[in-house]
């Protein structure tokens, strides 16, 4: 447990960290924590930091040899993949890990939603964890610009576009996305440094008052309502210790991970397209899959105003829920309203995104 | 105080659990045998703990430094035979430095024909240029000369020779030629 100074505990390595350091105490209060035994979280939370993780390594791998000018992008990105040791294994990693972090953020939002994990006294937490998945959308469309193709050019065009198309701040929001009026080499350097430097530094921040949260609040327990005030039958719950039971079960869900990557990113490595033509509109050009839904819906809506505010106000109504819901309950069966409008929303969106794939 | 990994299974009484349906040590066995055994299956869990986080880190880490290493490929100059210019572009008595690939090369034209060599002095690195007031190739980092028909030192700190190039003259057009 915590070692006092002068006196620490482990093996001779770690007690001459400690005494230099004095950072057992910090690390006890952090691991020796007790959480519920009927507590699931089916580590999607855990899952999706470490895919920020092997972003945020392998990116900076990527940014040893990557060009970000119009002139040079493509042809660096293909030097990676063809030239560079690894360089496909690097970028394929980069490019499926992406993919699986924003699945795995909306899986884990799910299951804090549907366990109502958001609410008191957690309400906070929810807030900070939506804006995260924002910003990992965010760095979805930051990043698809980057290899400069034909896909990530025009996906761009329309990405953009439609920021453009939002009411009253289009135009302004348009020109503040892309630099200019048009998608350019000063789209292209604005994109790489949001990505590489303004989001992970964001994600990061907030990250950390995320986590803090969950540590300071401890897991929800599924079966009932936070109490505000303790009591004896609460205190005697079964609960299971932090550190390493639950840890454990952690770090083989992300080597398990590992694996799953790796294999993706052998079998199914990143591609690339034709260089991007200012020029010329390949057919067919759609968003990636976690903005197909979007996608669909504005094609299908007719009036292109309301396409473009459902998400946003969707989007808006998602990060102050926990101030909307005002039913104590967190059993499903007893929040028939909250879990039946989110399984008609998420139903919707799945339906959209394969509708948005296949047409 | 928490159980530590490996301390083998709890019950939810806190009383140890027979471990793997083992039975109860008999009074009769010896004890030193049963501790031997626990150690064996102890040390042989901690080993091959430690086999998977040394092997993980090889896998993680054979592709990150095959990554960091820079391909040859990049820093290539090309090679082949690399046209520099015409004889009217340097007379008979001068010299210039140009690109040969990435790298720069110095062709002069001397008494003894037009000679080329690598213009990387051999000192540190600096471009050298031709010095016609003093008839040498010189560095102008340390004042290290050469001389532009061998293209031996002739004075200052350079520790060798420039490198020679393979030089060409097809009409006025002078080539060189990448070893």
């Amino acid at each position: 447990m915590a070692a006092t100074p002068g006196a620490p505990t482990g093996g001779k390595a770690t007690g001459w960290l400690d005494q230099r350091t004095r950072i057992g105490p910090l690390l006890a209060a952090s691991l020796h924590v007790r959480i519920p035994m009927s507590a699931k979280t089916y580590y999607f939370g855990g899952i999706a930091l470490f895919l920020f993780g092997i972003q945020a390594a392998t990116g900076t791998l990527l940014a040893l040899y990557y060009k970000p000018t119009p002139e040079a992008a493509y042809e660096s990105v293909q030097f990676i993949t063809s030239d560079v040791s690894f360089g496909w294994l690097i970028r394929s990693v980069h490019h499926w890990a992406a993919n699986l972090m924003i699945l795995f953020v909306i899986l884990h939002l799910v299951r804090v939603f549907m366990q109502a994990a958001y609410k008191y006294p957690r309400e906070l937490t929810w807030v900070f964890g939506s804006l995260l998945l924002m910003l990992t959308l965010a760095f979805g469309f930051t990043g698809y610009l980057l290899p400069w193709d034909q896909l990530a050019y025009w996906a761009t065009v329309v990405g953009t576009e439609i920021a453009g198309s939002v009411p009253i701040i289009g135009e302004s929001l348009l020109l503040l996305l892309r630099g200019g009026t048009d998608v350019t080499g000063d789209t292209m350097t604005r994109f790489f440094g949001i990505h590489v430097l303004v989001l992970p530094i964001a994600t990061a921040g907030l990250l950390v008052v995320h986590l803090v949260l969950v540590h300071q609040l401890g897991l929800a327990n599924p079966k009932r309502p936070e109490p505000r005030v303790t009591t004896p039958e609460i205190e005697k719950e079964p609960q299971r210790p932090f550190f390493p039971h639950y840890i454990i079960d952690e770090l083989m869900a992300w080597y398990v991970l590992l694996a799953i990557l790796v294999v993706l990113a052998s079998v199914f490595p990143a591609g690339l397209e034709e260089q991007a033509n200012p020029l010329q509109t390949p057919a067919h050009t759609k968003p990636e899959w976690y903005y197909l839904g979007v996608y669909q819906l504005l094609k299908v809506i007719p009036w292109k105003v309301i396409g473009i505010m459902v998400p946003i106000v969707g989007v808006a109504l998602l990060v102050v829920w926990p101030f909307l819901d005002r039913n104590p309950e967190v059993v499903m069966r007893r929040r028939k309203i909250a879990v039946g409008g989110a399984t008609v929303v998420i139903v919707g969106l799945i339906a959209f995104t394969i509708w948005g794939y296949v047409s | 105080m928490e159980p530590e990994v490996g301390a083998g299974p709890v019950t939810e009484g806190g009383s140890p659990a027979v471990e793997g349906g083992r039975p109860p040590v008999e009074e009769g066995d010896p004890p030193a045998a049963t501790e031997d055994r626990q150690t064996t299956r102890r040390s042989f869990l901690r080993w091959l703990g430690g086999l998977t986080i040394v092997t993980t880190a090889a896998m993680v880490l054979t592709p990150v430094v095959g990554f960091l290493i820079p391909s040859k490929n990049g820093a290539s100059a090309g090679g082949g035979k690399v046209l520099v210019g015409t004889t009217a572009d340097i007379p008979a008595g001068s010299g210039k430095v140009v690109a040969m690939g990435s790298k720069p090369a110095i062709v002069v034209n001397t008494e003894q024909g037009v000679k080329a060599f690598s213009a990387i002095c051999t000192h540190l690195g600096c471009v050298v240029a031709f010095n016609d007031m003093v008839g040498a190739i010189q560095c102008p980092c340390h004042d290290g000369r050469f001389n532009p028909a061998t293209g031996v030192v002739v004075s200052g700190p350079p520790p060798a020779p420039l490198p020679p190039i393979t030089v060409s003259v097809e009409g006025d057009q002078i080539y060189l030629t990448e070893a």
